[in-house]
């Protein structure tokens, strides 16, 4: 379908007439409705997606890989386990299903007691074991440091990026094939590209890092085109989004994890971490003029799940607690070690753009140059159709 | 109801880094302690100890920085120990908020900081740890610096020196039993528990719960305290912060005081 641009220019105060996106994403459009280009897309991606006994069939089918790669082993596939909605609900299934996941969680220093407790009782009410990763805080801290200094938008790609680093790097460790993941479309489809960046640039991570850090990154997990590379191809490693392949309503997994695990709600999407909440609450309205909730919201609304009134009125609250806000500022001060006045002074320093510190575009044009290449040879050679 | 105190414990090395050893050896790193105090405290625990397990080894005094930081996320009692060499440096640690101090290679080296500190602070505010091995032949000896410096006393005779040099408490540390998941060790926490008229505290070996009455009730201590079991979920799991809510405490561990 084309889409007809809106003859007024894209601003904060136009709201998209569907969903909750307006003006404050640079990139929106708008059609002679004012419906924005977001409704649209997801319009065609969600036509695309399959039915019901097709997800079923597709479920199967990994579910039988998974166990067929467990047997013989203490373990089946792994599972990251932050203790909110989506990675706990995974971690339920995964009990629902028979599997043997290895549970691992994620220390990076930013834990809180709400998000902690939910993993105790989600271990201990569906047995399974649990594995921590833990970062090395010094190392972790600098990075994100870095991070800061540079004023870039996604002060989240330390994290993300070390997480999916270690779970590849421990089903390699313990030689598994399946990790099961809780992203999904019907939560998280939706995300304005200007509003993050790519969480596996690690020429990005890395230039960043070598212009503003302070200590040598031995101890982290990359995952750049390399790493990714050697896990996915040589170790046949996958990322498997089981969300997906499930009917996933949020709302109804919440109550779920609340009537059988004991599950404590901690509010916003993603605030099981402080840094995430201070990050989405705090750092994203007020340094970049971006409020994520409007995605949030607005993929809600397109799966479903919620509607546009739901959201409008959701919005007229605060990102959080103010009072909290200020405790959280203090703390995430203090912990990255920066002074009153230099953080600041980062919090209104300049919005840079990612790619001023470089990409790993060329990397990923030379891998998958060299991917189509070895595919031609080999069907030159046939043996390969 | 009697209630009884439960108390964390935390390691940190040279770095400020917190870490879990097992019997006082192998070290494993277990992440930030600012943030672990953080969860500790709204976990609203009863009392938490601190111990920089370098400091005396490294013979320096206590990283009042890195302490001032982790203490700051705790309102709650607190107690420090490690590189406590004067009465100064305890002045300075209560001025960042401690609520207690704890002695041990100093105390043994001079039993008068502890007089001179209780003087000062009075008694409730010095602890002393013993940490305490058994030795080769016969018995047990308590062995300071980090377990490494043998002082030839045995945990009784010491506890015994330090009450009267005036500690307001005494912490009975088991290192072979540190890390290992295998309860305490009731013997000697009965034997210093009978001999001192202060308040004695059993450390080292906790592996659930379920251990704690029976220090408690049969060992005569009035006060448990455990690491491995509140940073680790199992033996052999993740590291995840934990802490039995009130009403596992009350079923489980104070009505069964009153029975």
């Amino acid at each position: 379908m084309t889409l007809a641009t809106s003859p007024l220019p894209a601003t904060s105060a136009q709201v998209c007439t569907r969903t909750v996106m307006d003006g404050s994403d640079p990139d929106i459009r708008f059609d002679a409705d004012g419906v924005c280009n977001y409704w649209h897309e997801y319009q065609a991606f969600a036509a695309t997606l399959p039915d019901a006994a097709a997800k079923q069939a597709r479920l199967d089918t990994l579910l039988a890989a998974v166990r067929a790669d467990g047997k013989g082993k203490p373990y089946d596939c792994v599972i990251g386990l932050s203790g909110g909605v989506d990675s706990s609900y995974v971690t339920w299934l995964a009990k629902q299903w028979d599997l043997r996941p290895l549970i691992v969680h994620f220390d990076n220093g930013w834990n809180n007691e709400l998000a902690v407790r939910n993993i105790e009782n989600i271990c201990k009410k569906l047995d399974f074991e649990l594995h921590t990763f833990v970062m090395d805080w010094d190392e972790f801290r600098d990075l994100q440091r870095a991070y800061f200094k540079a004023s870039v938008v996604d002060i989240e790609v330390p994290t993300d990026h070390m997480i999916s680093g270690a779970l590849y790097r421990l089903a390699a460790k313990y030689n598994l094939k399946y990790i099961l993941s809780g992203l999904n479309h019907a939560t998280e489809w939706l995300m304005p590209p200007s509003w993050n960046y790519a969480k596996f640039d690690l020429v990005n991570l890395k230039s960043i890092h070598r212009t503003f850090g302070e200590k040598p990154l031995r101890k982290l997990p990359a995952l750049g085109v390399w790493q990714r590379a050697w896990y996915q191809l040589v170790r046949g490693i996958h990322s498997e989004a089981v969300l997906d392949l499930v009917d996933f309503d949020k709302a109804k997994a919440k109550e779920l994890l609340i009537r059988e695990l004991d599950w404590v709600d901690y509010g916003g999407k993603h605030y099981e971490s402080l840094f995430t909440r201070f990050y989405q609450g705090y750092i994203l309205p007020r340094k970049f003029g971006v409020d994520k909730r409007k995605a949030h919201l607005s993929n809600l609304i397109l799966s479903g799940q919620a509607t546009r009134d739901e959201a409008l009125r959701e919005l007229q609250q605060p990102t959080y607690d103010a009072a909290m806000q200020e405790r959280d500022k203090a703390y995430v001060r203090k912990k990255l070690g920066f002074s009153e006045a230099e953080f600041e002074e980062l919090l209104v320093r300049p919005n840079q753009r990612h790619e001023i510190y470089g990409t790993d575009q060329k990397q990923r044009e030379f891998y998958f140059r060299v991917i189509g290449t070895a595919g031609k040879i080999l069907r030159t050679v046939g043996l390969k159709r | 109801m009697r209630r009884i105190r439960v108390i964390p414990v935390l390691t940190i090395d040279r770095d400020a880094r917190l870490v879990k050893t097992v019997g006082f050896g192998k070290r494993t790193y277990i992440g930030d302690p600012i943030n672990a105090v953080r969860i500790f405290n709204t976990k609203m625990v009863d009392e938490i100890l601190l111990l920089d397990i370098d400091a005396s080894t490294d013979g320096r005094g206590p990283n009042f920085d890195a302490i001032g930081d982790i203490v700051e996320e705790a309102f709650l009692p607190m107690g420090y120990g490690g590189g406590i060499r004067s009465v100064d440096d305890a002045a300075r640690l209560f001025a960042l908020g401690l609520e207690k101090v704890v002695l041990s290679t100093e105390a043994f080296a001079d039993p008068g900081l502890v007089t001179a500190i209780a003087d000062r602070f009075g008694s409730q505010a010095v602890a002393v740890s013993l940490p305490y091995g058994r030795k080769l032949i016969g018995g047990e000896q308590v062995l300071t610096r980090s377990g490494k410096q043998r002082t030839g006393q045995a945990p009784v005779a010491a506890a015994q020196a330090m009450a009267a040099a005036g500690a307001g408490e005494i912490i009975v540390y088991s290192i072979d039993r540190d890390g290992k998941w295998t309860g305490f060790d009731l013997p000697t926490v009965s034997a210093v528990a009978a001999a001192v008229a202060i308040p004695v505290v059993a450390c080292g070996g906790a592996a659930g719960l379920d251990d704690f009455l029976p220090a408690i009730r049969d060992g005569g201590a009035s006060a448990v305290a455990a690491s491995s079991l509140f940073v680790y979920r199992a033996p052999k799991q993740g590291v995840l912060i934990s802490y039995p809510d009130e009403a596992d405490l009350r079923d489980r561990l104070f009505a069964k005081l009153d029975a």
